[in-house]
């Protein structure tokens, strides 16, 4: 493997040293899809900083006013088996469970995990649904982006050179609400997606509200079609239900990949996520009011 | 960039230098002998490497020599305690849970850390837990079945 300089960081501060010494430096969290690259050869960078030794990129603290606020260096495996994310996001976790292997689940983390951006990263499906949101963190200062608006296509990201991700936060969930993440995948540890997509909705009174669609592996990004969403607002009628896939069909952008067309990428999203919100209707409609 | 690390292996303190960009999986083989986690697709799908560290189960492959700094890692040539095998060693021979052999260190070590945590586990948590090892001989079942009778056989 090429050779750099490993470097454990303890402090932000430390991270504005490194970074004000100018390009060849990375990031690592679990070191994933950076060590991969590197082995490829595709990143040769000379220092690579450790960012799971700064405590407070660890953090885990849920409210039940403020919601939940995960430090960018927790790893994925925390979603997959803490109790406060199984109760209280349990799209999240459900999600979690089935992501990767528990060897890449115990190294990989929340950041490294939202700022690889890749179109088929199956954390960002939950995490658009609970209207997640990115705070990240540069010598400059600071800023809170949304997730929705923090995936540029193409593996990009709105984060700059010197910009890292310190957090991401996740509103208190409403009461009734349920979610369900569903995947097509050639590998059963989820590797090669075909297509994938989270729907999600709570209940008011009798109405079925605030309606979340996210894809996965059907676009230069992982997304909300948030057109879709607004067809489903009140209580979906089969038409309703009709118009929403359509509109998801019309805002997509899938491309053929060696073990799925983009057509067939199609066909199976929209069968996904037909499936997915007649069981988010059904399991609403069946919660007393 | 050179790193003097230490770390406790398998119960024993180990004190050593490594390079940055070297693998835990490289510094376990090349350097200390130990070939029990094998080197199989180097790229974290395959699990053959599996390894606890601080008690959660990684690919060594995956992860920086100097990040076990301070670190209590376990591997396969650690789960014998003296001449006893473990359990699950034990039942990997009685049931014909290694074929080639070849994944089984790897397949021990993710048992191991499915065992840690869940005592009894059923069927589909053992098909869970193994979903990161690779068997190029299909011999899954027999593992499936080895596990099960370890854990049952544990208490
Ligand atoms: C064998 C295998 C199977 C997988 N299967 C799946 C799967 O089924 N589903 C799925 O969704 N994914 C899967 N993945 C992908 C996996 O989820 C990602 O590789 C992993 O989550 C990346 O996280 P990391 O912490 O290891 O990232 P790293 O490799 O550490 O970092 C990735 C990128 O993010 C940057 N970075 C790291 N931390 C930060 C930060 N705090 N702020 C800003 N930038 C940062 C790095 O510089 C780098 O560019 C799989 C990966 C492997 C190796």
């Amino acid at each position: 493997m090429h050779t750099f300089d490993y470097i454990r960081l303890h402090s932000l501060e430390e991270v504005a040293q490194h970074l004000a010494q100018g390009p060849g430096v990375r990031l690592m969290g679990g070191g994933n899809v950076l060590l991969l690259a590197i082995r490829r050869g595709e990143e040769a960078p000379q220092k690579v900083l450790d960012v799971k030794t700064i405590p407070e990129l660890r953090d885990v603290r849920y409210h039940h006013n403020q919601g939940l606020k995960l430090g960018a260096a927790v790893p994925l495996q925390h979603l997959a088996t803490g109790l406060e994310v199984r109760r209280h996001y349990p799209l999240l976790y459900q999600t979690a469970q089935k992501l990767a292997s528990p060897q890449v689940r115990n190294r990989a983390t929340i950041g490294g995990t939202l700022a690889w951006a890749s179109p088929v990263s199956e954390l960002a499906a939950p995490m658009l649904c609970y209207d997640t949101v990115c705070y990240l963190w540069s010598p400059r200062g600071r800023r809170d982006v949304p997730l929705h608006a923090f995936y540029l296509g193409d593996f990009r990201t709105v984060l700059m050179e010197d910009e890292l991700i310190t957090h991401v936060h996740l509103p208190p969930p409403p009461q009734r609400s349920h979610g369900v993440y569903l995947r097509q995948t050639v590998r059963h540890d989820g590797r090669r997606m075909i297509a994938a997509t989270a729907v999600w909705a709570m209940r008011k009174q009798q109405n079925l509200t605030r309606w979340r669609i996210a894809v996965l592996g059907v676009d230069d990004r992982p997304k909300r079609i948030p057109e879709a969403e607004a067809a489903l607002e009140g209580n979906p009628h089969p038409e309703d239900i009709q118009r929403a896939l359509e509109i998801v069909q019309a805002h997509i952008h899938p491309q053929d990949v060696i073990y799925a067309r983009a057509d067939y990428r199609r066909v199976v999203l929209n069968a996904l996520l037909q499936q997915g919100i007649h069981q988010v209707i059904h399991q609403l409609q069946s919660m007393r009011s | 960039m050179k790193h003097a690390i230490s770390f406790i292996l398998n119960q024993e303190e180990i004190q050593l230098t490594v390079d940055s960009h070297r693998t835990l999986l490289d510094v376990l083989r090349d350097d200390l002998g130990l070939t029990g986690a094998k080197q199989g697709c180097d790229t974290g799908e395959c699990g053959a490497c599996s390894v606890l560290l601080n008690g959660v189960v990684v690919n060594a492959c995956m992860v920086l020599a100097p990040e076990a700094d301070g670190a209590e890692i376990l591997t396969v040539e650690g789960l014998a305690d003296e001449e006893e095998l473990h359990p699950l060693q034990r039942s990997f021979i009685d049931h014909h849970g290694v074929q080639c052999g070849y994944c089984a260190p790897g397949m021990l070590i993710a048992a191991k850390a499915l065992l840690n945590r869940t005592s009894r586990p059923h069927e589909e948590e053992i098909r869970e837990a193994l979903v990161g090892n690779l068997c190029r001989c299909g011999a899954y079942p027999d593992i499936i079945k080895s596990i099960q009778v370890a854990s049952r056989a544990r208490r």
